[in-house]
């Protein structure tokens, strides 16, 4: 356990000490502390928090416990994962013979040393303080029954005796035959097969169901793979859908995470170099997080939360380290042991289909790569197991075994691009490089890599460099690099260099060339981009002591309006104090700026038949110009600007003459209309007072209304009587 | 130990702020052109800021950032964090 690791538990148990009521609090703290004054609560949480490395403490209270209790703390030392579901805590009791029900958890939690795990709750939802430990088990269906540990605790649990039974079909090492060789993986095997599934969610991020699941099209994407599902080169049995095995220990080793409906690749997690033995207790502890996969269907999201298999894991490795010395264990004996026992296949109602015996399955395809165990074949041809040094390690029952010496030189670049990579000398330091900046090929005593512009690309952009790939590659490379792959690598390298993209930088603008580099003299942390312009990718690093702001702007909020359209409809007039460098690089595409500014000294812009067809070859249509009008002027297009857009469009238009009758009231007009004497000469109603009248039909109308007296006259001579 | 000067507030450097600005730098105008002149990045991109800096418009840069690379370039994400 790491310093770090320690430090977050104690976090935890402090956050879960901090939801008790103060009465539950301070009966647990008696417990545990067996304070003598009446401290104040954060004190007796600080108090209980630090108690946990007290070895001699814990020893004490440990020891104060019922038999089960201490079994059931055992079990979780054991495993290196602080964190269990209840459920699997009592399976484990009750595969080993001691089902008692929920009381020896109930005796650890009023301990203190035992908590609820953490629960997500919606923002804005208020948590209660837990008064009572039957209250929340009485909320399981909320929290799932999780609970934890300090690991310090369980730690000084180990020891005690679990009451199992010596190891089922164990065979003696003298009967073993003529191979009693003990032949360990390499242990890189699921390590290498996790780099792929990142390289995999790296390119494309699958997308992630209501559930957290996977959708059925990225399930298959996954399952269909052909590296990822590619027989391992060391397992000795087959482990079902070995890819979204793959994927399910990436997820648990946080290569792998849900964000935003998705699940994307880690990139931080990447620089993190850890030795062989301690990636394998990574995973060793994340065995009992793996409620995704079990080996009789392979992936199966439906049994998260109610996965018998993590037990059952744990009771078969437990059961490995009864057998006697320099003797084997039959994975098919084991696994019919922990089948007759462990109460999910024990129970009457399990389905046949349940109980086919998975153990050799498991110990033989996932724990035996992991390197948790050594293998051997038997005189009738059965492999046989036992745990290897690293696997009692793990367990706690031996010291570290020494870490295996690797070769440094053991890479092959081949001018192709292609690198060979020996797995003896591989490391989950390397093989998370390598996986960075090459795209794997092939996975087998030999691992073949591509360097590929993308992937390059993808290790430049999580921090790499042209000179820590080429450091990479000079190290652990058996040949000096190929001049071809380290021109490549500067080409693809050079390249990216030549845009860069500022996602969402701020922009400093100066009022002279001056301003802007006395600015950088002074230590602004930002690019120069014109003479009164700089950008820095990280406002806070800005120190505004040095600056008078004389006013700023947010583009991730809707645009101002600064824009006053004249009279013509074509003339904009720029409202200076509200304008902004957005607007001021939008206009000139499709407006001219005019020369002369306004009698106000505004600056003026001009929309012209050439400026407006210019904008719609850059793509301001209609539609995005009547959006920019809304936005900036506060008005709809204005006709004019529609006339010089759409007037090409419009159906075409007619010109010709005609004769238009004006009169002196719209009554006068509406009874021209209505008459049907007069109505028959009347073509168009033009306005209130004015008629359109058919040119052959003019004398006769003239004739009608100076029958009715209407007085008459005419501007043109063509119509008048003569 | 002297205390570090602290800058005098009379010559503090006027200065407008724009924040929360997305825009493309490239390494010369020749390029800039060229990411301009591209149909598909025409709505992502306002215009042109100075003659190697374009302007993208807000929310835009992840599409902007696929383009270019499907142009066959390798744009340089510059964040916050960076």
């Amino acid at each position: 356990m790491s310093d770090s690791d320690a430090s977050a538990w104690s976090n935890e148990v402090r956050r879960a000490l901090q939801g008790y009521a103060e009465p539950l609090l301070r009966q647990v703290a008696t417990r545990l502390l067996r304070p003598r004054n009446q401290w104040p609560v954060e004190e007796l949480i600080d108090r209980c928090v630090a108690v946990m490395d007290n070895a001699p403490v814990i020893d004490r209270r440990i020891k104060e416990l019922p038999a089960e209790s201490r079994r059931l703390l055992t079990f979780i030392g054991h495993s290196r994962q602080p964190q269990w579901r209840l459920g699997s805590l009592l399976e484990l009791l009750a595969g080993s013979g001691h089902a008692e029900g929920p009381a020896p958890a109930l005796a650890l939690l009023e301990a203190g040393l035992l908590f609820p795990a953490p629960v997500t709750t919606p923002p804005g939802v208020a948590t209660n303080r837990l008064k009572t430990f039957e209250q929340w088990l009485g909320q399981g269906t909320v929290t799932g029954f999780g609970v934890f540990t300090h690991p310090a605790a369980a730690a000084r649990a180990i020891g005690e005796d679990l009451g199992l039974p010596e190891c089922p079909g164990a065979v003696p090492a003298s009967s073993v035959g003529v191979r009693p060789a003990a032949q360990e993986a390499d242990g890189l095997e699921w390590l290498l097969r996790m780099s792929v599934v990142w390289q995999r969610v790296t390119a494309a991020s699958l997308r992630q169901t209501q559930q957290g699941d996977l959708f059925k099209r990225d399930l298959e994407r996954l399952r269909d793979d052909p590296l990822l599902s590619s027989p391992p080169a060391e397992a000795l049995a087959e482990a079902p859908n070995a890819a979204l095995l793959a994927f399910s220990l990436a997820r648990a080793e946080g290569l792998v995470k849900g964000q935003d409906g998705e699940f994307v690749a880690d990139r931080s997690t990447r620089a993190v170099a850890k030795s062989l033995s301690a990636a394998l207790a990574s995973l060793f502890a994340a065995l009992p997080t793996l409620e995704t996969w079990n080996p009789i269907d392979g992936y199966a999201p439906q049994d998260a939360g109610a996965s018998p298999y993590p037990a059952a894991y744990l009771l078969a490795l437990l059961l490995l380290a009864k057998l006697p010395q320099d003797a084997w264990a039959d994975p098919a004996a084991v696994g019919a042991w922990v089948l007759a026992r462990h109460p999910y296949w024990s129970a009457e109602a399990v389905r046949p289909s349940r109980l086919t015996n998975w153990m050799p399955a498991f110990l033989l395809g996932v724990a035996y790569p992991m390197r948790w165990l050594q293998a051997t074949k038997s005189t009738d041809g059965n492999w046989l197991v036992r745990l290897s040094p690293l696997g009692r390690w793990l367990l706690g029952f031996a010291a570290p075994p020494p870490e295996t010496p690797t070769f440094a030189q053991t890479l092959l670049v081949q001018p192709n691009m292609e690198i060979l990579a020996y797995r003896q000398g591989l490391t989950p330091g390397l093989i998370a490089q390598l996986g960075a900046f090459a795209t794997w090929k092939s996975l087998g005593s030999a691992c073949t890599l591509q360097l590929e512009p993308e992937s390059v690309y993808r290790a430049l952009e999580s921090g790499e460099t042209f000179e820590s790939i080429l450091q990479t590659l000079e190290q652990h490379g058996m040949r000096p690099t190929p001049p071809a792959v380290k021109d490549a690598l500067r080409t693809w390298s050079n390249k990216r260099e030549r845009i860069s993209v500022y996602a969402s930088a701020t922009l400093l603008e100066f009022g002279s060339p001056e301003d802007l580099n006395d600015a950088l003299a002074r230590g602004l942390p930002g690019v120069r981009l014109s003479d009164r312009l700089a950008v820095v990718a990280k406002e806070s690093a800005v120190d505004f002591r040095h600056f008078r702001l004389l006013g700023s702007r947010d583009y991730a909020l809707p645009p101002e309006r600064c824009v006053e359209v004249e009279a013509d409809g074509v003339t904009l007039t720029l409202d200076a104090a509200r304008s902004d460098l957005l607007l001021e690089t939008e206009l000139p595409a499709f407006a001219e700026s005019l020369p002369r500014s306004s009698s106000n000294g505004r600056r003026q812009y001009r929309l012209t038949p050439a400026s407006l067809a210019a904008g719609q070859a850059g793509g301001w249509s209609l539609p995005a110009l009547q959006t920019w009008f809304e936005q900036r002027t506060g008005q709809g297009l204005p006709p004019a600007v529609h006339l010089l857009v759409s007037g090409a469009d419009a159906p075409p238009a007619e010109l010709r003459r005609r004769l238009v009758l004006e009169v002196a009231t719209e009554e006068l007009a509406d009874g021209l209309v209505q008459w049907p004497e007069t109505r028959t000469f009347v073509e168009h109603r033009l306005g209130p007072t004015t008629l359109a009248v058919a040119e052959e039909g003019a004398a006769a109308l003239r004739a009608k209304l100076e029958s009715l007296g209407l007085r008459f006259e005419s501007t043109n001579s063509k119509h008048e009587s003569p | 130990m002297n205390p570090p000067a602290r800058p005098n507030p009379a010559t503090r450097i006027p200065v407008k702020l724009y924040r929360r600005v997305a825009l493309i730098q490239t390494e010369d105008a020749i390029l800039a052109a060229e990411i301009l002149a591209r149909r598909k990045l025409a709505a992502d991109l306002v215009g042109r800021l100075t003659d190697r800096v374009l302007l993208v418009r807000p929310g835009r840069v992840d599409a902007v950032i696929e383009e270019l690379q499907r142009m066959g370039h390798t744009p340089q994400r510059i964040d916050e964090r960076d």
